[in-house]
C-alpha cells in the first residue's frame, strides 16, 4: 500500500488516496485533503457533514446516501457541492476518512 | 488451502455478508486469502462442459494468430506493445488454456488468469471489429470471468457488487423506500424553478417507465433531478418503479451469471407488472449492455428482447429534440471546442453513433464540435469499462491504459468531453486527477437543462410586488 507524509504523519493510502485506517483519521488528515480538494476555509458546515458521515460509518461500516446526509444537516444537495465541489460521495468521504466507496462511484 | 473466510467460492448474498466483506478495507485480508485458495478442477471442468458451447470453442479453434487484433486492443497500445497484451494471446493463455487442460490449473494460473480478465481487457470488443474470422474476445473474457467468479478469483469490489446485487437488487445498498424518497426529495428541491415537477412511483400503462444507476440514488442525486425536469419539460407520461430501478450490473462485471439474471428479472418484472409503453434507460453504457443487449438472455426469453421496447436515455434525448419536445435556445448552445466519448456499449456494440451525433448537432454552435480519432464504433474503450474503474487492486494498470484517452482528447484541443456514459464520465475525471490535462467533462442531461427553452407555462410565477 501506498503511503503519504503529512506534517510529520504518515497515512497508509489506498489507490485513491482514501486513508486505509479510519481509526487514524486526525486533524492533519482533513488538512492533507482540504489542500488536495481545493477548499480554502473548513467552516461549521463542513464539521457537521464530515460529523454525520463518520457516525453513520461507524454504525454502519459504509458511507450513507446523500440523501441521509441532507436529511441530518437541512443542507440542500446544491450546498452540499457548494461544500465539497468534488461530490459527497468523493471529497468529503475521503476527508472524513472513510474509504472509497465501492461501486460506480 | 480451504476456502477462506472472505475469499471462497460461496456468493455473497446476505447483508451482514456484505458488511463484513466491505470492513476489510481494499480487500487487505480477501486477496492475502485468494494466495492459498484451491481450484476445484472438476467443477470448473464440468461447467465449461456445460456452458461453453460451439461458437466459444470455434472462436479458439480458428484463431489464426494474424495478430491484427494487437493494434485494435487500447492496453496493448498503452503497454508499449508488449506481446503479451495481443488479445488474441491472453485469451488463448488464460480460457484456451483451462480448456486444454480440462479444468486441472492452479491458484497461481487463477490469479493471473484474474489479472487478465479484469486488468487487461474491459470486455470493450474493439478487438472483434477488426478480426477477419469475426473472433469477439470480449466476449470470451466475459465468460471467463463467470469461471473465475465461481472459483473464488474475482477482484474485491466486484464480489461486494455481485452481494449487493443479490441482496438489494441494486449495485449498491439502497431499498425501494431509500430509492423513492431520494426522488421525491429531488423533486422538492427543484419544484421552485419547475413549477409541476412531479414524479409518479407505479403508475401503470405510463409511456416510459425510467430506469437508472443505483450511483444517481446513493452518491449523485442531481441525475435523478435533471431526468425529471426533461420528462417534465418535455410533457411525457413518465413513472419509477419501486421495484425493478437499478438498470446497472456489477454482477455482469464480477461474472456472477446467477446474479445477473436475478437483476435483470427484477427489471423485467416491473416492466410486465407497469406495462409501460417503452423502458428508458439512463446515461449508463453498461447498464444498457446488461438490460437491454445481454440480459433477454441471461433471463432465457426467446425473443431475445426486453418485455417492452428499451432504449437509452440518447435514443430518448434525440427523439425529443427531433419532435421539438425539448427546444434549446441558440444563444445557449456550446461556444467552445468541445469532444464527444462514444461508450463501447452502445455505439460499437448497439449501433447509437448517429443518434448521438444528431443531439449534438442540437447544442452544439456549428464549428466546435471535434471528432475524437478514431471515433463511432472505432473509438477506444474510455479506460475504465468493464469494472476496471471500480478495482483498486489493478489502479496501477488502469492509469498505464488512461494513456491512450488521455491523448486522444488533447489531440482534439478540446476542453468539453461530453460523455453520456458513468462508467467513461467516470473515466475521464480520473484521467484528468491523474494526468491534469485541463478538461471538464459532462453528462448530456446538464448541459441540456441548461439550454432549454422554457415555455412560460412551465416557468415559476413571478412573485406579486
Amino acid at each position: 500500500m501506498a503511503t503519504t507524509e503529512v506534517n510529520g504523519k504518515t497515512f497508509e493510502i489506498d489507490e485513491d488516496g482514501f486513508l486505509l485506517d479510519y481509526n487514524l483519521y486526525c486533524d492533519e488528515w482533513v488538512e492533507y485533503v482540504k489542500s488536495q480538494e481545493g477548499i480554502e476555509e473548513l467552516t461549521d458546515e463542513h464539521w457537521q457533514l464530515i460529523k454525520v458521515l463518520q457516525d453513520y460509518y461507524e454504525k454502519n461500516g459504509i458511507a450513507p446516501m446523500v440523501r441521509v446526509l441532507s436529511k441530518l444537516t437541512k443542507f440542500k444537495l446544491k450546498h452540499i457541492y457548494e461544500l465539497f465541489p468534488s461530490g459527497p460521495g468523493k471529497g468529503a468521504c475521503k476527508m472524513a476518512g472513510l474509504p472509497k466507496p465501492t461501486g460506480c462511484v | 488451502m480451504p476456502e477462506g473466510s472472505l475469499c471462497n467460492k460461496k456468493p455473497v448474498d446476505t447483508a451482514e455478508g456484505v458488511t463484513t466483506l466491505l470492513a476489510d478495507k481494499s480487500g487487505k485480508t480477501y486477496y492475502e486469502e485468494m494466495k492459498s485458495l484451491d481450484v476445484d478442477s472438476d467443477l470448473l471442468w464440468k461447467t465449461i462442459q456445460n456452458t461453453c458451447k460451439s461458437r466459444m470453442r470455434t472462436w479458439l479453434e480458428i484463431c489464426a494468430h494474424c495478430g491484427m487484433c494487437a493494434d485494435s486492443c487500447f492496453l496493448y497500445l498503452a503497454n508499449k506493445k508488449d506481446p503479451k497484451q495481443v488479445p488474441a494471446y491472453k485469451i488463448q493463455s488464460t480460457l484456451g488454456e483451462i480448456i486444454k487442460k480440462k479444468g486441472k490449473v492452479d491458484n497461481a494460473f487463477m490469479l493471473h488468469a484474474m489479472e487478465v480478465a479484469w486488468a487487461q481487457c474491459t470486455c470493450c470488443n474493439r478487438c472483434g471489429t477488426y478480426c477477419p474470422h469475426g473472433i469477439d474476445t470480449g466476449i470470451m473474457f466475459g465468460y471467463l470471468r463467470g469461471l473465475l467468479y465461481q472459483q473464488g478469483f474475482t477482484p474485491w469490489e466486484m464480489k461486494i457488487g455481485a452481494g449487493m446485487h443479490r441482496v438489494y437488487n441494486a449495485q449498491m445498498d439502497i431499498s425501494s423506500e431509500d430509492y423513492i424518497d431520494t426522488f421525491e426529495w429531488m423533486i422538492e428541491e427543484n419544484e421552485d424553478e419547475w413549477p409541476g415537477l412531479a414524479v409518479e412511483v407505479d403508475k401503470k400503462n405510463a409511456d416510459i417507465m425510467y430506469t437508472v444507476n443505483a450511483r444517481e440514488a446513493k452518491h449523485y442525486p442531481e441525475d435523478l433531478a435533471e431526468a425529471a425536469i426533461l420528462f417534465h419539460v418535455a410533457g411525457e407520461n413518465w413513472t419509477i418503479p419501486a421495484r425493478g430501478w437499478e438498470q446497472s450490473s456489477l454482477a455482469m462485471f464480477a461474472g456472477d451469471w446467477a446474479a445477473c439474471k436475478m437483476q435483470v428479472d427484477c427489471v423485467y418484472d416491473a416492466m410486465e407488472r407497469l406495462e409501460p409503453k417503452r423502458m428508458v434507460g439512463t446515461e449508463c453504457g453498461h447498464a444498457h449492455r446488461a438490460t437491454v443487449v445481454e440480459g433477454p438472455y441471461w433471463a432465457g426469453r426467446k425473443s431475445g428482447r426486453p418485455p417492452v421496447e428499451s432504449i437509452h436515455y440518447i435514443e430518448w434525448l434525440a427523439e425529443a429534440l427531433r419532435t421539438g419536445k425539448l427546444k434549446i435556445d441558440p444563444a445557449k448552445r456550446i461556444k467552445e471546442p468541445v469532444t464527444l466519448q462514444d461508450s463501447c456499449n452502445y455505439v460499437r456494440n448497439h449501433g447509437l453513433k448517429k443518434i448521438a451525433r444528431e443531439i449534438i448537432s442540437y447544442i452544439v454552435e456549428p464549428g466546435y464540435f471535434i471528432e475524437m480519432c478514431p471515433n463511432k464504433e472505432h473509438n477506444f474503450c474510455c479506460g475504465g469499462g468493464g469494472g476496471f474503474n471500480g478495482i483498486g487492486y489493478f489502479r496501477k494498470q488502469r492509469n498505464v491504459g488512461l494513456k491512450i484517452k488521455r491523448d486522444q482528447i488533447i489531440a482534439t484541443g478540446a476542453k468539453l468531453v461530453i460523455a453520456p456514459c458513468h462508467n467513461c464520465w467516470d473515466a475521464i475525471r480520473d484521467l484528468e486527477e491523474e494526468f491534469d490535462i485541463g478538461i471538464k467533462w459532462s453528462f448530456l442531461k446538464p448541459l441540456i437543462v441548461k439550454m432549454l427553452i422554457v415555455p412560460d407555462h412551465l416557468k415559476p410565477k413571478e412573485e406579486d410586488e
